[in-house]
């Protein structure tokens, strides 16, 4: 609860440290230090649940949020994650345009969407966390105003997620109207074997609205050109840490309250998952421009987070939160590299080895990271959640399919190790690449790497 | 304290290596970083022989956990290491045999600009090789499995700037990606039945009476041949380890020679315990493994390419070994690895003496008459070529005997065609023999002025591989003239090999009788056919044999021209046509797909959400009417 | 309340019945009647009958023209701050109820529309000319 409060009055600051002060730099200094701030905050919150131990969950706002230990460390990731974005990409922000103390403020409150994503309990708290979430989204994706394409993307993305959100609502109606109750500790009343219709509805306008927040086909559409329209550096935001939140809140959900009557929903999930990853793979394959092919990659990651959905067990949390912080810290550190060039297309890659060694290295690893290759944060990432759905036991045909697209991702996220290294070209880099950029970046593939090493440490709950 | 305890630092020197090497590429002076990468590997190599000694001498077999790797409600994979007879005799192989080409390479690579980070990826190879042989885990394993193929790919497309290069590199990559999905697979079906990955659980499991139904050990067995497949070149996965060539000799020598390539065999042997449950997967793993070595050396002889020679020998070889697992002799196969490791390294190596000296030529057409300017290439080389063709004496006699021996008993059709295979061999290499070191030189005036024998940092390993290629045999003499096999012995403490009934002493007489005169008279012909280069045609060939002109002629028309027409017809069809065209048919397939799926992506919010609403309504669909 | 939510556990789908049948009626009504005034009304289509009405005025132009985004901009604002309104409604109702907590709950809930206020001041988003 400390660290929601926090974020508000955070982004409040910031909005009036726009007003304050024209000084770009000054505002994007304040903004580090205020999410160092709230991390501290959210480490603190993490101290006191783990001394909390044996005490039931904290229930706020009428029993609406229960901020239990999974919540709280979740929260805290998700914050570390966002510092490390504000930490690489401050600056890239601070060169949108002229509104920068709102850009950060919009971030914070995303931040709030977050925070009451992974710990609500009431159907309520799902709907107003996803609506914070989404609506500074709209406004992040438009804030290029003078670039055409950034504000098509903002109407785009604008249009199709209130469609969505109608959607969703209309779920969330449907399954009042069966339980009568908003509370999702409720829902596990329905019983498998005789259950309404109503019911079952509510349950699909669930996960269509939700799918479509996390991209998944065929409510996937928007991304490609949301992503590739929006400013580079918050398109990094809202393919990372964004799309991680709902995540959670989409587990939360179905298995706290709907893990009974996995035969209903189970097999939905898994056409989805395996349309999400067909599509994602096989169309990032043809993409010319490497910001569009991470926006298609960013589906088919989103196909493997939903693994974590359909298996219904412990693995599977584990493997979201990993999953989670894995793909966050490598596509992060990705954008973060291709913001410095000049050309977002393969070609613009071409000789970055031999120009920027160092940049091209981690590059090189964030990749890797991408394409799950061992010993890197990526790979223990599909290991967890594949694993969860082995253990669950009915899906092994998906898990095949997932294997066969994850061999397919190596040869787009390839391209550009072979461009760097193998072709031959100047890259034209934006400005220069400075020690802190490459302090910064090199932090980023440590946690990649670490990751990898030992998951361990992103599971201590 | 044992030495046993001490088993991490085999990989940490490499990798201790590989950083400074890796980190400090621009700076570290070339003989600095070559010295920084061969006296890792030579560090290892000492703490591997001392590891040796202690397991050889106690034959225990023990697991060493360094860290939980990943813990997930009941499934514990450690970061472990499994030591006993059959890692160790792999990793004195990786490192005795990685040590010398590290040496061999500070001086071929010493004119590159790049040498600093070539060690960077040798070592780095090392390492990842070493993880492969020491996991106590399939997940251990399969990490290392990666790393050696990622190795792999940089090392061939090291020379970047040559786009065949890079194309092969990429080549081998995606086709071993193709061959990972079947070891991953399998790995799942392991974890889905048994709900562990180490060695020690799931073999106990196995042993103790299994849970899973027995087609389900075929299905994982087979599912980790196809992961073995692509690793090791087998049929029809193979075509990437010719193309693999592009890489500088010594990569192809450690690489795609002596150690990466055999990490399927390694791996089968290691799973010994499943496969004597899979019948069906051995007898799939022989035949496999018997057609690869035949068409392999039928393409061998065909070959212009000094490199490409060796390379289709390799597969052919590697062939055999899978033979000999598909009998359920997997220490057969493992002691072949090993005599191959000596002399193929050692073949190899001496084709880069001569590619050196020839200034970057690789064409045998434009060689010969090399032996009077290299006197050590050419008598180190010579006994290689002994030594794979399996002449008494040498180590490749023993080894290819003894995988004979195993086909001649439990099936016949394959022990002919080994046979046949076999002498192939012999034809093949002393071809490429003849056709190099004796006769006129056939290159250029200048070529001929800078022939020279290479230093002393390229003979000295060739020197120390050639005297293994010859008694690396005695370790494993067949049962007629010794009664203990050592390496059988020393192996059968972590391998079970099927057991079989011990052969008749005459019987076996005859198998060796027969299998040395295959070697001995195909070796003589393979020298006679080209002791003057064909294109001088018969006139040469009869005036060399002058009193046996008819013989020749026989030769060449039963045998070498119908092999040749066969090579070739495998050459063009089955090769360019049948396993190109799958394989960039189901490119194609995809291509073509994905340009489909992308002109959905039109830009029109309007037809975004009907898509979403047919979406909608089709997911309804199935879940009101289907799934019910 | 009883009687209702025993309404709500037993509901099947016959129970929707009558919802379904009163939506047949209304969409069949609307079809009937806008088809029929189709089928029966005369036509007689002239020039003066077929021009837009515009309140009795004649027609000036497209009415497809750029707008200032003041005039949306402020509507969205009073949007905002008419909706603050609402919520004191059933605070005031409620107001002996909710006590000292509830007082402090609402002087949060108008401290942050203030600080909203100021804002929107500081930016210059109600001055009319720039």
């Amino acid at each position: 609860m400390k660290a929601i409060i926090a974020a508000t009055i955070i982004g409040v600051i910031m909005m009036f440290a726009s007003i304050l002060s024209n000084n770009k730099s000054g505002i994007v200094s304040l903004a580090t230090v205020l999410f160092f701030f709230l991390f501290g905050i959210n480490i603190w919150e993490v101290y006191e649940s783990i001394n909390a131990t044996g005490v039931a969950a904290p229930a706020y706002l009428n029993n609406m949020m229960s901020l239990d230990s999974f919540a709280i460390w979740f929260s805290m990731l998700m914050s570390g994650c966002a510092l490390l974005y504000i930490l690489l990409l401050g600056k890239e922000i601070a060169k949108v345009g002229k509104h920068v103390g709102e850009y950060f403020a919009l971030i914070a409150f995303i931040m709030v969407g977050i925070y009451l994503l992974a710990g609500y309990s009431n159907m309520l708290m799902l709907f107003i966390g996803i609506e914070i979430l989404s609506i500074p989204q709209y406004i992040l994706a438009g804030s290029d105003k003078r670039n055409l394409k950034s504000t098509e993307a903002s109407l785009k993305y604008f249009l199709m997620g209130s469609f969505s959100t109608g959607i969703l609502l209309m779920g969330i109606a449907m399954l009042y109207g069966a339980t009568g109750s908003f509370d999702i500790i409720n829902f596990r009343m329905l019983q498998t074997d005789a259950l309404n219709p109503l019911a079952l509805s509510g349950i699909l306008f669930l996960i269509i609205g939700l799918g479509f927040k996390v991209s998944a086909a065929p409510m996937h559409m928007w991304t490609p050109d949301v992503y590739d329209g929006s400013p580079t550096p918050f398109t990094a935001f809202m393919s990372t840490i964004v799309k991680a939140g709902v995540f959670v809140a989409f587990l939360r959900l179905f298995h706290a309250s709907f893990g009974n009557l996995t035969n209903h929903w189970m097999m939905i999930v898994a056409v989805i998952t395996a349309t999400t990853l067909f599509i994602g793979n096989i169309t990032a394959v043809f993409q010319q421009s490497v910001k569009r092919m991470l926006a298609y990659s960013s589906i088919a990651q989103a196909g493997f987070m939903l693994f974590a959905i359909l298996s219904v067990n412990a693995t599977a949390w584990q493997g979201i939160v990993i999953y989670a912080v894995a793909y966050s810290v490598a596509t992060i550190g990705m954008f973060a590299v291709l913001i410095k060039l000049k050309d977002y297309t393969y070609d613009g890659f071409n000789g970055l080895a031999k120009k920027e060694p160092a940049l091209a290295f981690f590059t090189t690893i964030f990749l890797m990271s991408l394409a799950g290759i061992p010993l890197t944060g990526g790979f223990m990432a599909k290991y967890f959640v594949l694993l969860a759905a082995v253990q669950q036991g009915q899906v092994m045909w998906l898990v095949i399919f997932a294997l066969i697209m994850a061999a397919v991702s190596v040869y787009y996220y390839f391209k550009v190790i072979i461009a760097m290294y193998f072709k031959t070209g100047e890259a034209e880099l934006n400005h220069e690449v400075t020690g802190y950029d490459k302090l910064m970046l090199g932090i980023t593939c440590l946690l990649v790497i670490l990751i990898g090493l030992m998951p361990q440490l992103l599971l201590n709950l | 304290m044992t030495m046993t305890n001490l088993v991490y630092l085999i990989p940490l020197f490499p990798l201790i290596g590989f950083l400074i090497n890796g980190i400090g590429w621009r700076t570290i002076p070339k003989s600095v970083g070559g010295l920084i990468g061969s006296i890792t590997v030579l560090a290892s190599f000492v703490v591997s022989l001392g590891i040796f000694f202690e397991v050889k001498s106690t034959g225990a077999s023990s697991t060493i956990v360094l860290f939980d790797f990943i813990q997930s409600g009941k499934l514990n994979i450690p970061f472990a290491f499994q030591v006993d007879s059959l890692s160790v005799t792999f990793l004195l192989i990786i490192t005795g045999i990685g040590f010398l080409i590290h040496v061999y390479s500070t001086s071929y690579m010493h004119e590159d600009e790049g040498m600093v980070k070539y060690f960077a990826y040798l070592n780095l190879f090392i390492f990842s090789m070493l993880l492969l042989v020491l996991g106590a885990n399939y997940l251990v394993m399969f990490i290392g499995w990666e790393g050696v193929g990622l190795c792999s790919y940089l090392l061939i497309g090291f020379w970047f700037k040559n786009r065949d290069y890079t194309n092969a590199a990429k080549k081998a990559f995606i086709m071993n990606r193709i061959g990972d999905l079947g070891f991953l697979i399998g790995m799942l079906l392991i974890l889905f039945h048994f709900g562990t990955l180490s060695y020690q659980d799931f073999f106990g499991q196995l042993k103790s009476g299994a849970t899973a139904n027995p087609s389900m050990y075929n299905w994982i067995a087979i599912c980790l041949f196809i992961g073995a497949m692509g690793k090791s070149a087998q049929i029809p996965l193979y075509t990437w380890l010719p193309d693999a060539m592009a890489g500088p000799t010594p990569v192809s020598a450690l690489i795609h020679a002596a150690t990466m390539v055999t990490a399927g065999i390694y791996m089968i042997a290691r799973s010994s315990a499943l496969y004597n449950l899979a019948p069906d997967a051995l007898t799939f793993v022989a035949w496999i493994g018997c057609i690869t070595a035949l068409i392999a050396a039928t393409i061998a002889i065909k070959q212009y390419d000094i490199k490409k020679v060796l390379a289709y020998s390799t597969v052919s070889q590697l062939g055999f070994m899978f033979m000999a697992l598909g009998m359920g002799a997997y220490t057969t196969a493992v002691f072949h690895v090993m005599t191959h490791a000596f002399f193929k390294a050692l073949l190899f190596l001496g084709s880069g003496s001569v590619i050196h000296a020839m200034g970057g030529e690789q064409d045998i057409r434009k060689m010969g008459g090399l032996g009077k300017k290299m006197k050590v290439t050419q008598i180190t080389f010579l006994i290689g070529c002994l030594a794979i063709a399996g002449i008494p004496g040498f180590s490749g006699f023993f080894s290819k005997d003894e995988i004979l021996a195993a086909t001649f008993e439990h099936n016949k059709a394959i022990y002919a065609l080994g046979l046949f295979g076999a002498m192939m061999t012999a034809f093949y290499m002393f071809r490429l023999y003849t056709l190099t070191f004796t006769g006129t030189f056939r290159g250029t005036h200048d070529q001929e002025h800078h022939l020279h024998e290479s230093p002393a940092a390229m003979t000295f390993p060739l020197i120390i591989l050639a005297i293994l290629s010859v008694f690396g045999g005695y370790i494993g003499l067949p049962a007629v003239i010794s009664e203990t096999h050592t390496l059988r012995n020393f192996l059968s403490t972590s391998v079970s090999n099927i057991a079989h009934e011990e052969m008749a002493h005459n019987t076996e007489w005859m198998l060796l009788g027969i299998s040395t005169a295959i070697a001995v008279v195909f070796s003589i012909i393979g020298v006679a056919v080209h002791r003057k280069p064909n294109f001088v045609a018969n006139t040469g060939l009869s005036k060399v044999f002058e009193n046996k002109w008819y013989v020749d002629e026989l030769y060449d028309t039963i045998i070498v021209r119908p092999l040749n027409a066969l090579s070739d017809m495998l050459d063009r069809f089955v090769e360019k046509m049948g396993i190109d065209g799958i394989v960039n048919g189901i490119g194609k397939l995809v291509r073509f797909g994905g340009d489909r799926v992308r002109l959905l992506q039109t830009g029109q919010v309007g037809f975004y959400i009907f898509v979403m609403v047919i979406g909608i309504t089709i997911l309804f669909a199935l879940s009101f009417f289907w799934i019910r | 309340m009883n009687t209702l939510m025993l309404a709500v556990e037993q509901s099947t789908p016959i129970n929707y019945l009558p919802v379904v049948l009163q939506l047949l009626v209304a969409i069949g009504f609307v079809i009937f009647m806008v088809g029929v005034t189709h089928l029966l009304g005369p036509k007689r289509k002239t020039a003066d009958k077929l021009i837009n009405f515009e309140s009795g005025i004649p027609q000036v132009g497209n009415a497809r023209q750029p707008m200032a985004i003041k005039y949306f901009l402020v509507a969205i604002l009073f949007v905002l701050f008419d909706v603050e309104v609402i919520f004191f409604y059933p605070y005031a109702i409620n107001f002996k109820e909710l006590g000292t907590e509830g007082f402090m709950a609402v002087l949060m809930f108008v401290a942050f529309f203030l600080c909203g206020f100021i804002y929107i001041i500081k930016k210059g988003a109600l001055e009319w000319e720039e």
